[in-house]
């Protein structure tokens, strides 16, 4: 599904050159899970932006499923990613003044589809995801928990070949934490393949492919289960 | 829970740690280990000096060391050195839980 050739990013400032990915080989197959280890400034998220088309490489090269994405535009980006891909983030990225039922339609209504079709999908995603009865709330009324659940619900209510999560436990607590990581398990068990960056090894476990990342470099990679 | 760190007085950056834990009624155990390989030393690979040949040596210098190490142990993480260190350190955990 994703195949990186020899990818680099480089940074540059007038003064400073940061080389944040370099000559990086990558494949993810469909229906994978994946987790990226590594530090600190180690180019997890760089490395996830570009697979994610947020952001273009220096050099190298990006393959989602049979293109060759690199290269791509803005609006070439921006299309293959509503069509494709699915995020989550650490800090959840909910739309304050819009409420959940609000956020979760968001991604639907950049596909132009219809009012009726909108609501058949967001109703069935929240209900799945168990967050239905807050509909009508907004983000800073729910905990942390919650609102990653909102959050996931809306990387997935286009119904994304895949889904990249950049710390999704990160800003919450070891309960709610595990409960995303039940979702994601439970998506990827659904056929999504997932791509999470992450620092933690415990979460890392969930997946069946670990990444180590460092100083830009894949060091190493683990191919089964840890446990 | 998910985690539990332990702390040890005096741990050195070239030192390696043995841990064994026993998860109460589950009857598992674990073996954790601590490993240090060096990071920003002299040897074959330090051929040039320039800032980017370093770094890629002790990038080097450490996949060799990963892919060189026991195999039966399972690397879970790698820490940051500190700066100027000479050694980093890497969690590895034995392979094939123990239940009793």
């Amino acid at each position: 599904m994703i195949r990186t050739k020899e990818l680099v990013k480089v940074f540059r400032t007038d003064e400073v050159e940061t080389t944040a990915l370099n000559k990086v080989n990558l494949e993810v197959n469909e229906g994978e899970f994946v987790a990226v280890m590594g530090p600190s400034g180690c180019g997890k998220s760089t490395l996830l932006n570009i697979v994610g088309l947020l952001d273009n490489p220096t050099d190298g090269e990006l393959w989602f499923n049979s293109t060759e994405v690199s290269r791509f535009s803005e609006r070439q980006r921006t299309n293959m990613r509503k069509a494709n891909i699915g995020f989550v983030f650490q800090s959840f990225n909910l739309i304050d003044e819009l409420n959940v039922y609000e956020n979760v339609e968001l991604p639907l209504l950049y596909l132009n589809m219809p009012s009726s079709e909108r609501k058949k999908k967001v109703e069935a995603v929240m209900d799945k995801m168990k967050i239905g009865h807050r509909a009508k709330h907004f983000p800073q009324q729910l905990s942390g928990g919650q609102q990653q659940r909102v959050a996931i619900c809306r990387a997935v209510v286009t119904n994304p070949k895949l889904i990249l999560a950049d710390e999704p436990t990160g800003n919450l607590d070891s309960a709610n934490g595990e409960e995303v990581m039940n979702l994601l398990t439970y998506l990827n068990g659904e056929g999504t393949t997932i791509v999470m960056v992450t620092h933690s090894p415990s979460d890392a476990e969930k997946a069946n492919r670990i990444i180590q990342l460092f100083d830009g470099h894949i060091v190493t990679e683990n191919v089964k289960k840890l446990l | 829970m998910k985690d539990l760190c332990v702390p040890v007085s005096g741990f050195r950056e070239e030192d390696v740690a043995e841990v064994q834990l026993t998860l109460g009624d589950r009857k598992v155990k674990y073996n954790f280990r601590i490993e240090s390989f060096p990071w920003d030393v002299e040897d074959d690979l330090s051929v040039f000096t320039d800032d980017v040949s370093r770094s890629l040596a002790r990038i080097e210098r450490l996949k060799n060391a990963i892919k060189n190490y026991d195999k039966g142990w399972e690397l879970l993480q790698i820490f940051t050195p500190a700066e100027d260190a000479k050694h980093i350190q890497v969690l590895y955990r034995k392979k094939g839980l123990t239940e009793s």
